[in-house]
């Protein structure tokens, strides 16, 4: 049924969502694209895993690991392809090319890891509750996730604008050189932001992870493709973007998986994205002077 | 107010203001040919707003900007540079891992006749077309005596000679007008005299010359005529010497 | 004996191949364009020849003439929007576009075969054309790198607001970059689908990209040269990678890193770079005959006026 489908979407697209900040707060503050941003969320996924068939812990805990797994990787990923690219101030696409070396590191090692299989959440992981609501039939688990969406989100945003932590990033974000000047150490900041992108990404593939009951080594990939199709359609570095981006194409992929087949659901997400850049490339929210070429401003 | 009879390029009332500031606020004036006008004025003046302005890189949010008469001030910089009108920059900007010689040749751009296939292709028209270009670009580093560093790396050169090296890419163009920003800035006097030379040689052959400089004694001994710039407002014109000792000139640049 | 010169000539016909996708990547990253979709291109040359070789009967170099220009209508096309916009919106509508392209393959199947791809095209891209043509585009590229389009293209992939004020067409000479760069991809795939008798879908997809890419930036940005270097090291890396076994694409990603960090130029320009400024040294030590010695440092020469 149609709304069953949209709430689904909603809710993979709330996921969604916290992966597709991650990945617009990284190119709004550190301007560079991250490619590997799949593989910290699938990192993410395997870490809230390992925990959960290792120690047996709650779900709390699982996405809390998940979290940490996932900052930690993401900085450690700055320091190894783009910080040494900061500082010979390199061109663009020698940022991308780094991340997706990086990403084939990553991809490589998780394959090794779980052998190429497909990994599960212990049966039962999650309490299978199932609500009635208006004919609609909720789980327990999609109402966290969507929860667990928001509340991240909130604290973000908060953070961003309320505290001084926020402040020194968005600073950053207009301004790095401005930033020095003015005493702000403009490295930590950009470590500070990658840790928070992973950690982002890390949640999220713990509540996909959960959601799907799948974890393989490959599952963030189709997820990146997804991340850029969101964040050019919200506008890049635009983080309401990224929320209303996310949710849209949750919904869309949603309704597609359901009523087109999958591939063909792929095929309208990247032409949709072709003509977004064609037409409008700033997206909803973006700034126009990311776009456009030399001229009268 | 000097004659704008045979001004090439105008100013009038141009503003520009960004957000509540105005960084340039009702600013007249005109670049007559064949002479060096001056553009002085403390940092933060709105000098070098005024050249984006006139090249296309900025709006204007009134005004107008005339080249020969015509209204130029909506026109896009690739259009005036083929107008004929050619700036430097405040700080250098070459390639600077290409040769000296290659940093000039890319001025003659608004010079190309030889059509696109003959330049893809290689024919004899676009390599006649590269000689002559070349030879000319030679001839330039020999005005500024600079002909045995063709070969280099402009990235490696010193800042003195890279300042030229831009002067010459400008003088390629052989522009109508020439926005000079700051071209003399960290030079010692004699760099400067040898190249204030050069620029009264360029106004005598016809360019209209606009100098932006802090230099006051060199902006005294090559320019003809002198407009100060303060917060975005022209505060004073006229003769070097008598725009100098104008009150609101000093107490600009002092701030007392 | 013979097996082992035929293992090697495929290797060397690859690496042909792969320098044209090199070369195709390698114009628009001169002109400052961040266009990454040659594997597009590629795809489009490809299954034109592979579609008409077999199922229409054409005559096979005709049919890679036609993958040729196809490719270049098709970036002709998306030239003139992508010349509107910067850097980071070109390299992801690029990658969407290689997306696309890979999706159409893989459902028109009608047309494409689909996920099977198209099978029996004739061999006649042999070693000795792929040698011409390959040779035939160095020197075409070379020509084109020498004079006025080659050095606008320089001037506006070192800083774009100078190129303006030299009175450039920016968006003009991407749009060539771009159509050039089609023209090439398209031959690759052309030459590509009658090298191996077979084409498939995901030998077009974002692996390619990133080959190309990679062979691109590590041979060198600014030389045609580059695009050979870089094509016959990241082809035969993989080779003597096989020891590696599993950890290949680990090896493979870190080299990839490294390169990129810490020879930013690529192969080619760094080796030419080097070898320029020793002839300049040499020069001004007097060690090559031509104008007299003096020095660089410093304030400039005497001033005689």
């Amino acid at each position: 049924m149609l709304t069953q489908q949209l709430l689904n979407g909603l809710v993979v697209g709330s996921a969604y969502a916290v992966f597709a900040l991650g990945f617009t707060l990284l190119f709004g503050v550190n301007h560079v694209l991250n490619m590997a941003h799949g593989s910290v969320f699938m990192w993410g996924a395997f870490a809230g895993l390992y925990v959960v068939q290792a120690f047996d812990t709650s779900f709390a805990v699982a996405l809390l690991v998940g979290m940490v797994a996932g900052g930690v990787l993401s900085v450690l990923l700055d320091f190894a392809a783009f910080r040494p690219l900061r500082r010979r101030q390199a061109a663009d696409f020698a940022t991308i090319l780094t991340s997706i070396g990086a990403n084939l590191v990553l991809l490589a090692v998780a394959q090794k890891v779980s052998n190429t299989t497909v990994m599960r959440f212990p049966f039962e992981f999650f309490p299978i509750v199932m609500y009635e609501f208006m004919g609609l039939r909720i789980q327990l688990l999609q109402i966290t996730i969507v929860f667990t969406g928001v509340l991240m989100v909130t604290a973000l945003v908060y953070a961003l604008y309320r505290t001084g932590f926020g402040r020194r990033i968005r600073s950053v974000a207009f301004s790095g050189n401005t930033s020095r000047l003015l005493g702000i150490n403009a490295e930590l900041v950009n470590a500070e932001v990658f840790f928070v992108s992973g950690a982002l990404a890390g949640l999220a593939g713990v509540l996909i992870g959960v959601a799907f009951n799948s974890v393989h080594y490959l599952m963030g990939e189709p997820l990146l493709m997804q991340a850029f199709v969101i964040i050019i359609l919200g506008g890049l570095g635009s983080i309401p973007g990224a929320l209303l981006g996310g949710l849209l194409v949750g919904v869309v992929q949603s309704l597609a998986y359901a009523y087109i087949s999958s591939t063909a659901a792929d095929a309208i997400a990247f032409a949709i994205l072709f003509f977004i850049i064609l037409i409008r490339p700033t997206g909803i929210f973006g700034q126009a002077s990311a776009v456009m070429r030399v001229q009268r401003r | 107010m000097s004659t704008a009879t045979n001004a090439i390029l105008r100013l009038e009332q141009v503003c520009r203001r960004f957000g509540g500031v105005h960084a340039v606020n009702e600013v007249t004036l005109s670049v007559p040919a064949g002479t060096i006008t001056g553009l002085i004025g403390p940092n933060g003046a709105g000098k070098t707003t005024v050249v984006n302005l006139v090249m296309g890189l900025l709006h204007l949010s009134s005004g107008r900007v005339l080249l020969d008469g015509a209204d130029i001030s909506r026109a896009e910089a690739p259009a005036l540079a083929q107008a004929g009108v050619a700036r430097t920059f405040q700080n250098i900007r070459l390639v600077p891992h290409a040769t000296v010689l290659d940093n000039i040749l890319a001025g003659y751009h608004r010079h190309e006749t030889a059509g696109f296939w003959a330049n893809l292709l290689g024919l004899p028209s676009a390599r006649a077309e590269a000689a002559a270009h070349e030879s000319k670009a030679v001839a330039l580093l020999e005005r500024f005596d600079m002909p045995m560093l063709a070969e280099h790396r402009a990235g490696g050169l010193s800042y003195g000679h890279q300042r030229r090296i831009e002067i010459m890419r400008a003088l390629a163009m052989n522009p109508r007008v020439l926005l000079l920003d700051e071209p003399v800035a960290g030079m010692n006097d004699a760099e400067a005299a040898s190249l204030g030379q050069i620029f009264r040689d360029v106004a005598a052959e016809g360019v209209a010359v606009l100098l932006i400089e802090h230099n006051m004694r060199f902006v005294t001994s090559v320019c003809s005529y002198l407009y100060a710039l303060s917060s975005g407002r022209l505060i004073a014109e006229g003769a070097p010497d008598a725009v100098l000792k104008d009150a609101g000139v000093v107490q600009a640049y002092l701030g007392t | 004996m013979i097996r082992l010169f035929a293992t090697y000539q495929s290797v060397f016909d690859q690496i042909l191949i792969y320098s044209l996708l090199a070369m195709s990547q390698y114009v628009v990253l001169r002109a400052g364009t961040f266009s990454v979709g040659s594997a597009a291109f590629a795809a489009i040359g490809g299954y034109t020849t592979a579609i008409l070789s077999t199922r229409s009967g054409w005559h096979p170099a005709l049919a890679i003439a036609c993958g040729v220009v196809l490719g270049g209508v098709v970036s002709a096309i998306m030239a003139f929007p992508l010349s509107r916009l910067r850097g980071v919106f070109q390299a992801v509508a690029t990658m969407a576009l290689v997306q696309v392209v890979v999706t159409i393959a893989l459902n028109w199947e009608d047309v494409t075969r689909g996920a099977l791809g198209i099978n029996g095209i004739p061999k006649v891209a042999t070693t000795g054309w792929l040698v011409l043509i390959v040779a035939f585009v160095v020197a075409l590229l070379h020509v084109l790198g020498r004079f006025s389009i080659g050095r606008a293209m320089d001037v506006i992939r070192e800083d774009e607001t100078v190129a303006v004020s030299l009175g450039m067409s920016v968006a003009h000479y991407q749009r060539i970059a771009m159509i050039l760069s089609g023209l090439l991809a398209g031959l690759a795939g052309g030459l590509q689908a009658c090298n191996s008798y077979t084409i498939k879908p995901e030998d077009f997809g974002f692996t390619l990209l990133v080959n190309g890419l990679a062979m691109a930036v590590l041979g060198g940005r600014t030389s045609v040269w580059g695009a050979l270097v870089g094509a016959a090291v990241l082809t035969t890396l993989p080779e003597l990678f096989r020891v590696f076994a599993d950890y290949r694409n680990v090896v493979q990603g870190a080299l990839l890193m490294v390169i990129i960090i810490y020879l930013p130029n690529g192969i080619a320009d760094t080796l030419f770079g080097l070898a320029h400024d020793r002839r300049v040294r040499r020069l001004v030590t007097g060690l090559e005959p031509r104008a007299a010695a003096v020095s660089d440092s410093g304030a400039g020469s005497e001033v005689t006026r």
